[in-house]
């Protein structure tokens, strides 16, 4: 709202983000823990007085600088460069408030670096103490860049006692500083396992293969051990709105914590089979695949962080879509079109709905929906809703899904934006909201409250055992169902008129009773807008007094030999009468 | 009409702490830069033309080059991110609007890492592929430069940032501005000159272990400096003639700070001339150093002018927390004395092997 917003439906920015992230940390925590490794490969090295394993050593510092020097660093400004992209609203917040945590992070980059260049260039130049010494340098410089980013994470994610004082420290050292740092480590630690395996299992000589294999895999196997715990500390301090999405509420969590288990299976497995059983099962190959499983493992991690931190970006501060939560209820009242920054068209009228429709689905469902791309494809997920649908699941979004964030904005901006989407995505026919109206009240009722979630195909046979009553009791308690459904939340009549819809979704006996169209606008439509306009009518019946309507309504032939006495239920006839006496009364 | 730019965050302490290490921070960086695309553009016409020596100094240029360009990326953090503290609603902007570019400096940086550590790695194994390579990731390199200045320049034209709506997807680059190319060329040129000078100080460090190759070094890199300077002296005065008339007056009296600092600076053009035609290394490498830096104050200067219809620093509002910065000079302090450290042991080494 504050800034644009780069634009690549197809693609969608979370996915350049999480492309980016993934690689990016599933490198730099083994830019951690490898710096431990290094020191203690080489002590064992010094230790045994082995050669072997001293070039071993080398060789595994060589390949540690060449990833972690080219693609860690470069991949780490890459996620800077990227976040500040795609959610420039929250980065810069963070930039603004951790400054000097950034900055202190650079310090350590800048030590890092250094010492991992003295490391690698120096190996057998320089005495083993001093470059023992170098090694640790670089390790606890590493370490403390893990503990700065950390606490910044973390403050995404819950930034505790921040929200009331705004305090630097508050926000860093936040209620998922330390299990995160603690399970940070351990995974960073088990990487280094993980790399050495790759490592040995390039090795020639055998003794060295299964003698670094089994050291890996000791690295490995602790590491596991500890990031258990910490793992269930780390989701005990979350709110308990990231809880609740953390343990299944969120459907992306659920399929990432599946993908969590089976790599933690693959790399404990692989981990004890090299650890205990047979070593020299550490072949290319297998090696390849504990890697592929803790990147597995470490992919799956930050998707369920970033996941349960939705619908925010920074927790109960900024949403997904870069609205902060404070602005909302001036959004609801003023409009978004109104207030936000960069809108191209702000003069909105019925001609531009659909572009007005398109520049809220930028710049508030953009954040997360790809349109026609790999990542949560806006297209099939709205196909089957119709404008009233969408309208009403639009108003409650946040309510039905907390994941996803309230739509901000008036009403008639919501169904702009279910316009855009109905139409302008799928085809379907512009609908004026202003005169929408379902023949069958059950119907309407069904489309705004049921349909963004169900198809009417598919809740027949869900109550085919049910009869009207049934359905309306349930419709009473929809949340002992699910806790992505909220009860209905209409009359007595409207549960009943709705319960009528759905008890004839599905074959019955008896027969479905014919819609009643008790809506004026409806009737004036079908009845009398075909030769006149309202305009006209207007003016016409201005002066008119509902009983003179009605008794007209009787005798139009009286009026015109091209007109019949309006044949509708005392019902009709009352509504009819009443829409021509306020197009009477407004004229 | 008015252009369209984003309210800014507060700061935590007062925004002449951050122009203060923007400014330290930023001439750290456009030196290691230089030395990367000036060091790794001599080596590349080393190596084509061939020969003995300049075969050796292409491939000390190779064995440096990874080094410098992780120097070069890591300096260039701390600027950036002073840069997004007091002009991030500009710079976040501009980025966006060309995101496609922006976000290519990421894969192309990596490519041409790598290609640099192949190079330096398998300079031998390479043949005359290698000088093949290096050419291609010299001109990665320039092409990262060429974003680079297109972000840096389009920051500071507000004006255009309604063009956003005609590149919702990033596409928008700036390099037809009339001021971009002298700019580009600008930093370019510096680049080579400085890189020159780079070259030399490389020699310098091989003065005892291989005197011929040290000379020639010295030779190919202060000649290089010489005329790539004079050189930059006409691309400087077709930059600054390309600024609109105001931001060129700025520096011609307007603003007596700043044209004090412009006089300075070119006698100080004249000085390392001198000095480098006399292959006196030190002298022109301190002197160059300076010139960096007072050429980085013009640069801010030419920035915040440009901006002054729009922004100053002193909107910025303050929200104190200067514990945090204590956090960083404590850390700061911290770092140079493990940096020095490493250095002195670094050094120890390679005075013994001597």
């Amino acid at each position: 709202m504050n800034y644009p917003v780069w634009y690549l439906p197809e693609i969608g920015g979370g996915l350049l983000i999480a492309a980016i992230a993934v690689l990016h940390v599933f490198v730099s925590h083994f830019a951690v823990g490898g710096g431990l490794y290094l020191i203690y490969a080489e002590k064992k090295g010094l230790g045994e007085n082995s050669e072997a394993i001293l070039d071993f050593t080398k060789r595994h510092a060589r390949f540690f600088l060449l990833l972690t020097m080219v693609f860690g660093s470069i991949t780490g400004v890459g996620i800077w460069f990227i976040i500040a992209l795609v959610n420039p609203a929250a980065t810069s917040l963070l930039i603004h408030i951790f400054v000097f945590g950034w900055a202190a992070e650079w310090v350590f980059f800048v030590v890092e670096i250094s010492a991992a260049f003295v490391y690698f260039y120096m190996f057998g130049r320089m005495d083993s103490a001093t470059h023992l010494k170098v090694g640790w340098v670089y390790f606890i410089s590493a370490w403390l860049s893990l503990f700065l980013i950390n606490g910044i994470i973390c403050f995404m994610l819950t930034p505790g006692s921040w929200l009331e004082n705004q305090n630097f420290w508050a926000g860093f050292f936040n209620p998922s500083f330390w299990p995160s740092l603690l399970f940070r480590t351990c995974i960073a630690v088990m990487l280094a396992g993980v790399y050495g395996y790759l490592s040995a299992s390039f090795s020639r000589d055998d003794s060295v293969r299964i003698s670094m294999t089994r050291f890996s895999a000791k690295w490995s196997l602790l590491a596991l051990l500890g990031a258990l715990p910490s793992g269930v500390w780390y989701v005990m301090v979350l709110p308990e709105p990231a809880k609740e999405l953390v343990l299944g509420k969120s459907p992306t969590i659920a399929a990432a914590g599946q993908w969590g288990v089976a790599s933690v299976i693959v790399v404990l497995g692989l981990s004890l089979i090299f650890g205990f059983f047979r070593p020299t099962l550490n072949t290319r190959t297998t090696a390849l695949l504990a890697m592929l499983g803790a990147l597995v493992l470490m992919g799956s991690f930050e998707w369920i962080r970033e996941a349960a931190r939705r619908p925010y970006a920074i927790n109960e501060v900024v949403y997904s879509n870069m609205i902060f939560k404070d602005d909302l209820a001036a959004l609801d009242e003023k409009g978004y079109l109104q207030t936000a920054l960069w809108v191209q068209d702000r003069d909105i009228g019925p001609e531009n709905q659909l572009e007005a429709g398109r520049e809220l689905f930028i710049q508030q469902c953009y954040a997360c929906h790809s349109l026609k791309g790999l990542n949560n494809d806006l297209m099939p997920l709205t196909s089957h809703m119709s404008h009233q649908a969408l309208v009403s699941y639009i108003g409650k979004i946040h309510k039905i899904r907390y994941f996803m964030p309230p739509f901000a904005g008036t009403q008639e901006e919501a169904s702009m934006l279910a316009t855009y989407i109905a139409s302008g995505l799928h085809g379907k026919e512009l609908v004026d909201p202003a005169a929408t109206s379902a023949a069958d009240p059950g119907q309407e009722l069904f489309e705004s409250n049921c349909a963004s979630c169900h198809e009417a195909e598919d809740l027949g046979p869900a109550t085919e055992e049910m009869d009207k009553d049934g359905i309306a009791a349930m419709l009473e308690t929809l949340d002992e169902l699910s806790d992505e459904m909220v009860p209905f939340e209409g009359s007595e009549e409207e549960a009943a008129e709705l319960a009528a819809f759905i008890y004839f979704l599905s074959e019955r006996d008896e027969t479905p009773p014919l819609p009643v169209a008790v809506d004026g606008a409806v009737l004036f439509e079908s009845e009398c807008a075909a030769c006149h306009a309202a305009e006209d009518m207007a003016a016409a019946l201005e002066g008119w007094e509902p009983a003179e309507i009605k008794e007209a309504l009787d005798k139009l032939d009286e009026f015109s030999d091209e007109m019949v006495p309006f044949e509708g239920s005392p019902e009709e006839k009352d509504a009819l009468t009443n829409f021509l006496h306020k197009l009477g009364r407004e004229n | 009409m008015q252009p369209i730019i984003p309210s800014a965050d507060t700061i935590p302490v007062a925004w002449g702490w951050f122009q203060f290490l923007l400014l330290l921070t930023f001439p750290l960086h456009l030196l290691a830069m230089n030395a990367m695309v000036g060091g790794l553009a001599i080596g590349v016409v080393q190596h084509f033309r061939g020969g003995d020596s300049r075969r050796r100094l292409a491939h000390r240029i190779a064995i440096i080059l990874p080094l410098v360009i992780a120097f070069a990326v890591n300096f260039g953090v701390a600027p950036l991110l002073f840069l997004q503290v007091l002009y991030g609603h500009f710079v976040y902007t501009s980025s966006i609007l060309m995101g496609l570019f922006w976000i290519a400096v990421v894969p192309i940086l990596i490519i041409a890492y790598y290609g640099a550590y192949l190079y330096d790695f398998k300079f031998k194994g390479l043949g005359a592929a290698g000088k093949w390579l290096a050419l291609a990731v010299l001109l990665l390199l320039f092409c990262i430069g060429y974003f680079f200045s297109n972000n840096m320049l389009l920051m500071t034209l507000p004006e255009r940032f309604s063009e956003y709506f005609q590149h919702r997807d990033g596409s928008l680059l700036v390099s037809g501005q009339s001021e971009f190319l002298p700019r580009y060329l600008h930093m370019m040129t510096g680049a080579l000159a400085v890189g020159g000078l780079f070259v030399a100080l490389l020699g310098r460090f091989k003065a005892k272990a291989a005197p011929e190759l040290a000379a020639h070094a010295s030779a190919v890199g202060m000649r290089t400096f010489f005329y790539m300077t004079i050189v930059n002296v006409g691309v400087g005065t077709w930059y600054l003639t390309s600024l609109p008339k105001q931001q060129m007056l700025l520096f011609m009296g307007r603003d007596l700070a700043a044209t004090i600092c412009f006089i300075i600076a070119l006698l100080l053009v004249i000085g390392v001339l001198v000095s480098s035609f006399r292959q006196q290394l030190m002298t022109t490498l301190v002197g160059t150093v300076v010139l960096v830096y007072l050429m980085s104050f013009l640069r801010s200067w030419l920035r915040t002018d440009l901006l002054a219809d729009y922004f100053n620093l002193s909107q910025l509002q303050v929200e104190p927390q200067y514990s945090s910065m204590f956090l960083f000079l404590f850390c700061l302090a911290g770092g140079v004395v493990c940096v020095g450290w490493l250095i002195a042991k670094t050094v120890n080494v390679l005075r013994s092997e001597i």
